[in-house]
């Protein structure tokens, strides 16, 4: 039976739409998005989002009925989803990171194994990073069953995009729940500023202001220069790795926070912006941050099982849930309870996901 | 709101001149400036599937990087560049043979593709050249004009979509064919006009006050509305402002003589004798505006030779005066004579006539234009209101008994909208309410009948001479005497002797005449020579 999702609920914008196309392959139920992005300076189907479109129907041989660009309204159904070698561009520097996010799962429970070719861009505001990916997401994944191995060829920044990222999934066929309820001592701390096509000495000076701000050691610093980035670009990315017992003997969580440079912030204020996220975090004592709660419903929502302390969720988090609850069949359980609860007195919130 | 501009099945492809100065660019702070290529295809809800990017020889290089860099930003679009070459990019010609060059040779699919033109990048001259070239659907294409991003600079800003065959194009087209119809109108004195060559010179006329300073030559015959005409076309100017001086009207035949010249040009007091003060002069307080010179065959060769240097010059000596004075107006003229057969007898500068005759418009008489009565009855039963001080109508049976006669080849219209207009007065005025019945229809068309078919003697040999318009255009006060002369001119050998006989009474008191200067100077004002007269080519 063909399900209908209201595209202007929650979030309302792209993250609906992708997670709708995810989802829709793991349950394997046809689907039928209204009201795509409703309320939005440019509502509709945009190019970033169709590019995701076209990569589920891809993978899943699927049928897709009025996805075009501008569209309001489209049916995705998908047949069997099969690994393969993929490759997915997207236009005007969006990111293929959520490219990849639409497809990762599926493909990580496909028969075959896959390789992806992904280009746009890898560093994009709004949407997470490579190195987000790369450090918090795909480990935990690997906890899960999957191997997925990831290389950054070629960063893409806003404006001119152009990146690259090759991926290699080793798929399994049922992932194996993971909980994340603690956070240790920090074990690592890394502070990153890149520049591509720029001075490294705004990198300089963003690292300067992050050692202000968050009275790390010289030796955590470093600046990168990227070479071969088809335009300018610049980051900050705050990494810290702590403990997590509560992910086995020797477990640990990283966190990305990252600062985005822009020709309207100084440097210093992109370092600024990087450290107030990770400040947040180190404050709540939670071990998943804000960004990463949300990508772990799904994976939890296949596994069966799972749970998690974090941050207050986002509106991110909570449409994932919510659209979660749409999607029974498939991959996804039947009847499977998702809990979202103040944590007693503690900043933290609780997710739990299947019967603990 | 933006619709989709993607069909289904349909590709967009866009083409585009390469911006030589808004595309360039090969540092990598080129992604913080807007470049209207690589940005059009950066937009988040157009898809570009094919980009022909027209590069001029000069840009190859720069070109190069703008293809490297599309692909990076927009892996959908396929971008082939084609050389072009401007010889001039600043003139029009060149610009419009090479993308007409250009559009012809490409193969359009207008099955499996839908094209936009991006007239953002290139010179004026070239976003010109393509709206000619789309709007004449020599291109089936749409419009595409991007925008400059606003506060973010690394943003692709934005773009619109123009179909010159939709609403927003036709909106446009009909203001701008309401404000002609204005203008028409406003020219015809807002008659409703129904013959189809006068409404074409009307838009002639229009084209041309408004395009042109240069001077106007209407031609026609008496009464055809000449001077009428005249007066619109400088209120048409002054409303677009294209004068902001007055209105001065002149008939020459009212300044022949001594008074003349110091009428147009002015004088200095003490010029001569009675120039008591100082006189600007019409040609002085027409400056900025509109002279208009009706009768101008009845100009004196003195005053004619003033008037080309002051139309040439835009200066002139008023009489007596050692100081030049300066006026720029634009000048209307009338006649209702051959002045080419003026200037043949040597009546009328050669020289003049060509600077006079640049624009020259032939007005038809109103018998030529028997379509047109009704509408101009109409008219003149509304202007009636002035002289009679009430609204005029005819009643239904009064009307069309009028124009029954009125467009019956028996009305001639000699004096074409002067009769027509003293018709209605008459009717009007004798019309016992403000209604005109068929009784004054009928003794009117009795009073025009008699005025027309009064014999005008040896009417014949003025027709013959004259040709038929020309001849009944003649007030009867002249054509009596111009008659008389022509049948002595035929019965003479010679001009002298036609002179001598016509003028024997002036010879008898004075002693040295040139009276065949006289006779010839005299037939020159109706545009004929001796050998006119007597009928030899």
């Amino acid at each position: 039976m063909m399900l209908r999702i209201d595209g202007s609920k929650g979030e309302g914008g792209g993250q609906i739409v992708r997670s709708s196309l995810t989802l829709a392959m793991l349950a394997g139920r046809p689907v039928h998005i209204r009201k795509v992005r409703a309320g939005r300076r440019k509502p509709g189907l945009l190019r970033q989002h169709l590019t995701a479109v076209r990569a589920a129907a891809e993978i899943s041989d699927g049928k897709l009925v009025d996805a075009r660009l501008g569209a309001s309204e489209f049916r995705f159904t998908p047949a069997r989803v099969h690994g393969g070698r993929y490759e997915f561009s997207v236009g005007s520097a969006g990111s293929a990171m959520l490219v990849l996010q639409t497809v990762l799962l599926p493909l990580c429970l496909a028969e075959e194994p896959s390789e992806l070719v992904l280009e746009g861009g890898t560093h994009n505001p709004w949407a997470p990073t490579f190195d987000f990916l790369q450090r918090t997401f795909l480990p935990l994944l690997a906890l899960m069953g999957p191997t997925v191995h990831a290389e950054l060829e070629r960063p893409g920044f806003y404006p001119a995009g152009g990146g690259r990222v090759r991926v290699e999934i080793e798929p399994v066929s049922e992932l194996v729940p993971i909980d994340l309820l603690d956070r240790g001592e920090a074990l690592e701390r890394r502070a990153v500023a890149s520049v591509a096509n720029l001075s490294p000495g705004i990198a300089r000076r963003e690292l300067k202001a992050v050692r202000s701000a968050l009275s790390w050691d010289e030796g955590c610093l470093r600046v990168e220069e990227i070479e071969g980035a088809r335009g300018p670009g610049n980051v900050v990315r705050l990494e810290i790795r702590s403990a997590c017992e509560s992910l086995g003997e020797g477990g640990s969580v990283t966190e990305v926070a990252t600062g985005f440079g822009r020709r309207s912030a100084t440097a210093e204020r992109v370092a600024r912006e990087a450290c107030a996220e990770a400040k947040e975090y180190l404050a709540s004592g939670a071990p998943v941050g804000v960004h990463l709660a949300d990508q772990l419903i799904l994976p939890m929502a296949v596994a069966g099982r799972g749970a998690f302390r974090t941050q207050a969720p986002s509106r991110h988090t909570l449409t994932q849930i919510d659209l979660v609850r749409h999607f029974r069949g498939g991959r996804v359980r039947d009847d499977l309870p998702i809990t979202v609860d103040r944590d007693g007195a503690t900043p933290q919130w609780l997710v739990q996901v299947g019967e603990t | 709101m933006k619709t989709s501009l993607r069909d289904v099945d349909r590709a967009t492809v866009v083409l585009g001149l390469f911006g030589t100065r808004l595309d360039a660019g090969v540092e990598p702070t080129r992604w913080n400036r807007w470049r209207p290529t690589v940005d059009i295809c950066r937009q988040e809800d157009l898809i570009v599937d094919r980009l022909e990017l027209l590069v001029e020889p000069k840009s190859k290089r720069s070109a190069a990087v703008v293809k490297e860099d599309l692909e990076s930003v927009s892996p959908e679009t396929k971008v082939l560049v084609h050389g072009v070459e401007m010889a001039e990019p600043w003139d029009f010609e060149s610009v419009f043979d090479e993308l007409l060059g250009f559009v012809e040779e490409y193969p359009f699919d207008l099955e499996r593709e839908e094209y936009l033109v991006h007239i953002t990048t290139g010179t004026h001259v070239a976003q010109i050249c393509w709206f000619l070239l789309t709007e004449s659907r020599h291109v089936p294409a749409r419009l595409l004009q991007s925008v400059p991003p606003g506060r973010d600079p690394s943003k692709p800003g934005s773009y619109t979509v123009i179909d010159l065959d939709l609403s927003r194009y036709d909106r446009i087209a009909t203001r701008f064919d309401r404000e002609l119809d204005r203008t028409l109108s406003f020219l015809k004195s807002g008659i409703e006009t129904r013959n189809e060559k006068f409404n074409q010179l009307m838009e002639r006329i229009e084209l041309v006050a408004i395009q042109s300073r240069a001077p106007i030559l209407l031609q026609g015959p008496t009464g055809a509305g000449k001077s009428r005409l005249a007066r619109r076309i400088y209120e048409l100017k002054a409303a677009r402002h294209l004068v902001d001086g007055p209105f001065v009207e002149v008939n020459c035949a009212t300044v022949r003589g001594d008074g003349a010249a110091s009428a147009l040009f002015g004088h200095r007091r003490g010029a001569f004798t009675g120039a008591a003060t100082d006189r600007a002069g019409l040609l002085r307080a027409a400056d900025r505006g509109v002279l208009f010179l009706d009768e101008l065959g009845e100009l004196g060769l003195d005053e004619q030779t003033m008037l080309l240097r002051a139309i040439e010059e835009k200066r002139f000596l008023p009489l007596g005066s050692d100081q030049e004075v300066a006026s720029d107006f634009q000048l209307i003229t009338g006649t209702n004579r051959d002045l080419r057969a003026a200037v043949r007898a040597g009546t009328f500068r050669e020289d003049l006539l060509a600077r006079l005759d640049l624009w020259t418009f032939e007005l038809p008489g109103l018998r030529d234009r028997n379509e047109d009565i009704e509408p101009n009855l109409d008219y003149e039963l509304d202007q009636a209101v002035h002289t009679t001080g009430r609204k005029n109508t005819m009643t239904s049976e009064a009307r069309q008994s009028f124009l029954g006669f009125a467009t019956s080849p028996e009305a001639t219209w000699n004096a074409n909208f002067r009769d027509l207009n003293a018709a209605v007065t008459r009717m009007a005025t004798l019309a016992p309410s403000s209604r005109i019945t068929v009784d004054q229809v009928r003794e009117e068309t009795e009073r025009l009948r008699s005025a027309w078919r009064s014999p005008t003697p040896t009417n014949d040999l003025l027709i013959e001479i004259l040709g038929a318009e020309a001849a009944e255009a003649l007030d009867r006060f002249e054509a009596v005497q111009l008659a008389d002369v022509l049948k002595v001119c035929r019965n003479a050998p010679s001009l002298s002797a036609a002179g001598r006989e016509l003028f024997s009474e002036s010879r008898k008191r004075r002693t040295s005449v040139n009276d065949a200067d006289r006779l010839r100077k005299y037939l020159a004002r109706f545009g004929l020579d001796w050998n006119a007269v007597r009928g030899n080519p």
